[in-house]
């Protein structure tokens, strides 16, 4: 794998006047500041060139400081885990990059609502997070719009996409659901039973968390991301304390490194037995749904033994984590290791060799790899289309890099090779669970090693050992954190006004990206795969509203 | 391929709990906070730094309290608290009838803009004939109204092999129409604010609504923000409180059994 410096290409790409400034900063990110004109050349130099993602795309109100909006292009390389954020200053419009770049689109069409200022040449000028009861013209995420202000109820008409011709026909469904989950709009174009188009209308449960972070301290604003999307309450939160400690510049000790790992991979066993279970419930097949159900309470059941919480709030702590939850408690985690692995082993082998299971999942709801490339799907969904997108290989963080486990990558792109991903991501989390506890183990009883890396004050009960105080953040500076949660990467940007409390908080959660992905899958399936589908992405309406 | 599911059902054969007919130990829990007054040094610290603006304190009168309707048992309190005063309990069973129950300082509710008022006489008129009647068996229909998911996965949780409330006669039915009672979670945001209506209007009279954690007790984390309203009883009259961020499973059973008077 060739290096590529992407400061130089930056340098060599662009002339002074573009481009002014380039640095690599302390974090390892690449940040440029470019003449607005040329952030399409720059998006196509990215991704077109040398196969970087779009990581995330947003904007700030910075007309107090510098009299403009500045937009920021954040682009990942997986291959070399590198992180280029190119920044631009913009008064009422700017280029649109999504023709180009197709994952853009949503970030600019988001940008125009919540800032009020235009993507110039976007192919799609619907409204996209607001619906017909807000007004023209108010825009939250601008600085002198009062978080508390509730402008009137309007009635403005939304448009969907329309599918004409003899015999079609439109499903409208929801935002109340059949089922015990949240809410959103699906409206179908059907033809007989195939499914034409599907357009997703979401943000019904828009709590404005950007806006409501603002202006407040970053302890309180941990407690607000561990509420974005109460199933991935710890890679959320994990995201969130890295881009905080990135800023004060703090590194976790190790102990309170492998304990983050093992919380975040026993939530990740959480949800996937929960999708798993789902994808079962949805073609009747009642008895796999029980025993899926019955390893997702044995890691609930192992997550009390471990936190008392069962969706690991307040675990993890801005500088490390709250307790040493992991003292003493190896052999308990073992024991439930054990008995979930050698049951989830036997219920998949029952599944794989269940017909009707295979012939309800197999080539339905196929996400093609050049889809799931230009939507950058993220997560299980994109792994199943063959893209290597683990956050925790791509861009490695706390201790992953220092424990043995493969990346599930198929090819197939359908249900079934979803649900395949993610039932063998539960072996490799189970891998990375035990391992850590070995070390976090050695280093409790003082043994050297594997452990002989973990810092030494960490051997007296205290919790010192895990967490490091951090009481000020330095002002006006920013970071991003950036984390992979059951649902796939999670890009976190936070940054610090003059007083060092949080003036920016950026969410990009996986279900952002692999929405639109997951309306490109069903299309030519029938109606009644629907919930097959939607379900083996098992995508959150709160993390994409906020 | 069949024998070995019948290995694995007679494996497990029953793995349900018996709450509510016994209790359950709760030791591992962390259930709601409570500061003792006599041991509080009203340093404030707690007050100041609670990130949902939970704990009420007078350092006047020397009073302090929290109003646990906003509480989301996020623990610093305790963590904080340099005198030892204030304390994560066990107990998780916590729903009310009246939110003021839950608080210490008085209630502000914004006033709701449809009046339902004929419906609820109408309602309180035959409740207790319609809870004979239903004694036995119970609808169910969930409306997450902009929550963050945690709620609506203890809810379902609650369908699980461990808690199956279905062997207490509690159906989750697919429509309103079906339902007679509204199992509500989030804040209420502004884009499902009528959606809410609709489905409340759609429900039969009578009916119960349960507001299920903080944010659709009083809005939690996400109170006072431009897209939420401040709990659900701005919008539609509430029967029973069940505190939490979120709630177990068996505390919401206990805000069901509770609504329906079956305790």
């Amino acid at each position: 794998m060739a290096l590529v410096d992407y400061k130089l290409l930056i340098s060599e790409a662009f002339s002074e006047a573009q481009v002014k400034v380039i640095e690599k900063r302390a974090d390892g990110v690449i940040y440029a500041e470019a003449d607005p004109e040329f952030i399409r050349k720059a998006a196509k130099l990215f991704v077109h060139d040398n196969g970087c993602i779009l990581l995330t795309l947003f904007a700030c109100d910075e007309r107090k400081e510098a009299g403009k909006f500045g937009i920021y292009y954040a682009f990942g390389d997986r291959k070399r885990g590198e992180v280029i954020v190119i920044k631009t200053a913009v008064e009422t419009e700017f280029l649109s990059i999504s023709r180009d770049v197709p994952a853009a689109s949503l970030y600019e069409r988001e940008i125009k609502d919540m800032f009020g200022v235009v993507p110039q040449g976007h192919p799609d000028g619907r409204r996209f997070v607001f619906h017909g009861n807000w007004p023209g013209g108010s825009f939250p995420l601008r600085k002198d719009f009062d978080r508390k202000h509730k402008p009137e109820f309007m009635k403005r008409p939304l448009y969907f996409q329309k599918v004409q011709g003899s015999g079609t026909y439109e499903i409208p469904v929801g935002p109340v659901h059949a089922g015990i989950i949240e809410p959103g709009h699906f409206r179908f174009s059907v033809a007989g039973e195939p499914i034409i188009n599907l357009e997703a209308q979401l943000y019904f449960v828009h709590k404005g968390i950007e806006k409501l972070s603002e202006g407040m301290t970053f302890e309180k604003v941990f407690y607000i991301s561990e509420r974005i999307s109460g199933d991935e309450t710890f890679s959320n939160s994990l995201a969130y304390c890295q881009a905080v400690e990135k800023i004060a510049g703090v590194k976790v000790p190790k102990r309170a490194a492998f304990t983050r790992m093992v919380f975040a991979e026993l939530e990740r066993l959480i949800c996937h037995f929960g999708d798993l279970s789902g994808i079962c419930t949805d073609v009747a097949y009642g008895f796999a749904w029980s025993h899926f159900n019955l390893l997702r309470i044995w890691s609930y059941q192992l997550a009390d033994e471990l936190c008392g919480v069962r969706f690991l709030r307040s675990v993890n702590a801005v500088g490390g984590v709250r307790k040493d939850f992991l003292r003493g408690k190896n052999s308990i985690m073992n024991e439930y290791l054990d008995k979930i692995e050698a049951e989830l082993k036997d219920i998949m082998h029952i599944c794989r060799r269940n017909n009707l299971l295979r012939d309800r999942t197999e080539h339905t709801g196929i996400l093609e790899n050049k889809a799931a490339v230009d939507l950058n799907a993220v997560g299980p969904g994109g792994r199943a289309s063959g893209v290597r997108c683990d956050a925790r290989k791509a861009f490695a963080y706390e201790e992953y890099d220092s424990v043995a486990w493969d990346e599930i990558v198929l090819k197939d792109g359908d249900v079934a090779s979803r649900m395949e991903v993610k039932a063998r991501e539960c072996f490799e989390s189970i891998k990375i669970m035990r391992q850590a506890g070995v070390v976090l183990l050695n280093d409790e009883l003082g043994r050297t090693g594997q452990a002989s890396g973990l810092n030494d004050g960490c051997k007296e009960e205290s919790n010192n050992a895990v967490r490091i105080e951090i009481t000020q953040l330095p002002p006006d500076t920013w970071a991003l954190g950036i984390t992979e949660s059951s649902r796939g990467e999670n890009v976190h940007f936070v940054m610090t006004d003059s007083e060092g409390n949080i003036s920016r908080y950026k969410v990009r959660t996986p279900s952002y990206c692999n929405w639109p992905a997951l309306c490109i899958a069903v299309n030519g399936n029938i109606v009644p795969d629907f919930p097959l589908i939607n379900k083996s992405f098992n995508l959150s309406y709160a993390g994409n509203d906020l | 391929m069949l024998i070995n599911m019948f290995k694995k059902i007679a494996k497990f054969p029953r793995i349900t709990n018996k709450y509510p007919f016994e209790p359950l130990d709760k030791s591992s829990f962390v259930g709601r906070p409570e500061i003792d007054a006599e041991a509080c040094v009203f340093c404030g610290e707690c007050a100041r730094r609670c990130p949902s603006s939970a704990i009420v304190m007078d350092d006047v009168r020397r009073t302090i309290g929290i109003n646990v309707d906003e509480c989301i048992f996020c623990g610093l309190c305790q963590e904080v608290c340099q005198s030892g005063a204030a304390q994560m309990s066990h107990e998780i069973e916590l729903a009310v009838k009246d939110r003021q129950e839950l608080r210490v300082s008085p209630i502000v509710i914004e006033e709701r803009d449809i009046i339902f008022e004929d419906y609820e006489v109408l309602c309180s008129q035959v409740e207790n004939k319609i809870k004979k009647k239903l004694g036995r068996s119970l609808q169910i229909r969930e409306v997450d109204a902009g929550s963050c998911n945690g709620c609506d996965y203890e809810i379902n949780a609650l369908n699980n092999p461990l808690n199956d409330v279905e062997r207490l006669g509690i159906h989750f039915v697919a429509s309103p129409r079906h339902a007679d009672l509204l199992l509500i979670t989030g804040t209420a945001t502004r884009n499902m604010e009528l959606a809410l209506v609709k489905t409340y209007n759609a429900a039969p009279d009578p009916k119960l609504v349960v507001a299920v954690g903080a944010c659709a007790c009083s809005g939690g984390i996400f109170r006072d923000n431009y897209a939420t309203r401040n709990g659900i009883d701005c919008i539609v009259p509430v029967d029973v409180y069940i505190p939490g961020c979120p709630p177990r499973p068996p505390a919401i059973l206990y805000g069901i059994l509770k609504a329906l008077d079956r305790l």
